[in-house]
């Protein structure tokens, strides 16, 4: 017979774990994934979570209004307006930087400054697969943050063109262009936000670091080459950080760099500005891994 | 596997620009609970440290369950479990939250390390804590969660650095006698501290280093040595029996209600026995006092300096 309100407390004790177990693969995935949701503010507070998703909201918002006025206009037989293309909807998510500056260090500085270090690095976890994970979860949120809403652009003009299939066989090189440039410029303001947020365990130095890093080269490049007059720009482009990847997308899209963009001109234009592109890349991934190397001293 | 030693410590050597943190250390140690003790400074996180692998020694060689550390630093973090001094914890998130973290970052599938995570909260007393951040917990309660991601990978071995660090009584006494349940679940513990009492109380092997260097390694209870010295309960009457004892030539003292008396030998311990019995005392306690783990590192110690 059961006694009514009668309780038990029992001491589950221990269990051992005898089930399948990952090594630096899985641990460098399980940091990857714990750093997307520290980035997009899973698990944390509203907070957190408001400025990622406004920041995608705004970066959408150009798309939406461009298959907007397609769909008003779309017995228009001539002049269809266009607002934005695909090229340079990559160049808008040159907005993302400030996503960068507030989510970068945001990943990188409470490791340090709350010094959870010593205990990752007492998992099977080496610096450079700390550095992978890291780099990688940045880079994959600002990769999708740029694609998707390209993808609402071609999706949206798909569907407001007089034939999708005909709109979608005579763009189907902006199924591999725009992956592609939104990679690179993913891949290259990660590892620039990453590096400088490693550099502090401060995120509020740190963020202001990786705008000022940005728009003082920004500003220093256009003093250099001021204005570009019938397509003669300056090497001195080069300098701007915030813009490089942007001369890449350039090459990816026309095969050339732009003749309206401060780098038109330049003998081997489009050649240094991949030279420099690299380089930025290697100083940012040399930097991270000299700041985790200790971990293997 | 588990009939290779937990540690094997061959002329282990680190030295830092200036300092010698650790002077060709040689231990070998079983499986149980291990105290690592030392002053501040002796050299016992430096040894955490070359034992995770994130730290390479000067010279020397480690292993820590059968593996070799220089060659497979990854496989053997892969069995230890590790909790440091300093506060290590991510303050903003929950409890829940950073040790499934640290479940999945010790190779466990996501799944189970929520799990494990749930379990060894419950295990470690913060079973209803667990969704709240860490940010508001006491000490007591950042120590405990800290344990909790250490055992959350379901380690062979866990290095603990001065568990007890910043605990009330109450908290300390938990936190050993957590420390000492481990020992039943067949997980090895290295305790680093400079609390001797912790060590006696829970450890059943103790290493003793000071200035880097190696004083001694043994059993506690082996080191624990009798002091020749009886401790003798008799209520009330302890100044007679001191008197009894004087008489006979023993040397005996009362203190705190007991009485003290230096014994040589099986033949004085018959004295004592024959002078309370003659006497009709009664005989609450009969004793022999041992020396503390301090007393035996200040001595050793001492001896070596």
């Amino acid at each position: 017979m059961s006694v009514a309100g009668a309780g038990a407390v029992y001491d589950r004790g221990y269990r051992p774990y005898d089930g399948p177990r990952g090594g630096r693969g899985a641990s460098t995935f399980a940091l990857y994934k714990a750093s997307i949701r520290r980035a997009l503010g899973f698990r944390r507070t509203w907070r957190q979570k408001f400025a990622p998703f406004v920041l995608l909201g705004v970066v959408t918002i150009p798309a939406v209004v461009n298959v907007g006025i397609g769909y008003v206009t779309r017995d228009r037989l001539d002049n269809k307006i266009e607002i934005i293309t695909y090229r340079n909807y990559v160049g808008v998510s040159s907005a993302l930087l400030l996503f960068v500056a507030l989510v970068a260090p945001d990943v990188m500085c409470p490791d340090r400054r709350q010094k959870v270090l010593p205990l990752m690095f007492a998992r099977p976890l080496t610096g450079v697969d700390y550095v992978v994970a890291k780099v990688g979860a940045i880079a994959s949120i600002l990769f999708a943050f740029s694609f998707l809403p390209q993808v609402v652009l071609f999706v949206g003009n798909m569907l407001v063109s007089d034939s999708a299939g005909n709109y979608f066989t005579g763009h189907l090189d902006i199924l591999w262009r725009v992956p592609v440039t939104v990679l690179i410029l993913a891949a290259f303001y990660a590892v620039v936000g990453v590096a400088v947020g490693s550099l502090t365990d401060r995120r509020i130095v740190a963020g202001s670091a990786v705008i000022g890093l940005l728009l003082i080269t920004s500003i220093a490049s256009s003093v250099m080459v001021g204005d570009v007059v019938n397509g003669h720009g300056s090497i001195a482009a080069l300098v701007n950080v915030l813009s490089l990847p942007l001369y890449l997308r350039d090459l990816v899209f026309l095969g050339h760099i732009d003749p309206t963009s401060p780098l038109a001109g330049v003998s081997n234009g489009g050649l240094f500005a991949v030279a420099t592109y690299v380089a930025i890349l290697l100083v940012g991934v040399g930097v991270l891994l000299q700041r985790y190397r200790w971990v293997e001293r | 596997m588990l009939a290779s030693p937990l540690l094997r410590i061959d002329r282990l050597t680190k030295r830092y620009p200036g300092v010698t943190a650790l002077d060709g250390l040689t231990i070998e140690l079983p499986r149980g609970l291990v105290g690592l003790v030392g002053a501040n400074g002796a050299g016992k996180t430096t040894m955490f440290r070359l034992l995770l692998g994130i730290s390479k020694p000067t010279e020397g060689a480690i292993e820590v369950c059968g593996i070799d550390v220089a060659t497979d630093p990854i496989g053997v973090r892969s069995r230890l479990g590790y909790m440091p001094e300093h506060d290590c914890l991510p303050l903003d998130q929950t409890a829940a939250d950073v040790v499934s973290t640290f479940g999945e970052l010790s190779g466990l599938p996501a799944r189970a390390a929520r799990q494990r995570a749930s379990d060894i909260l419950d295990l470690v007393g913060l079973d209803e804590a667990r969704f709240r951040p860490i940010g508001g917990f006491s000490t007591g309660m950042r120590q405990r969660t800290k344990l909790a991601q250490a055992l959350v990978g379901d380690p062979e071995l866990v290095l603990l650095d001065e568990p007890t660090a910043g605990l009330d009584p109450l908290g300390r006494e938990e936190m050993l006698a957590l420390v000492a349940r481990l020992g039943t679940f067949g997980i090895s513990v290295m305790m680093a501290t400079h609390l001797l009492d912790d060590v006696q109380q829970v450890c059943d092997h103790v290493v003793m280093i000071d200035a880097g260097r190696l004083v001694v390694s043994g059993g506690t209870d082996s080191l624990l040595e009798r002091t020749g010295l009886v401790t003798v309960d008799v209520g009330v009457r302890g100044d007679e029996l001191v008197a009894a004892l004087v008489l006979v030539g023993l040397t005996a003292d009362a203190e705190d209600g007991l009485v003290e008396v230096t014994v040589e030998g099986n033949q004085q311990m018959d004295l004592l026995r024959d002078v309370i019995a003659e006497r009709g005392l009664p005989l609450y306690r009969l004793s022999t006092r041992l020396t503390s783990l301090d007393e035996v590192f200040l001595r050793l110690a001492g001896t070596q300096s």
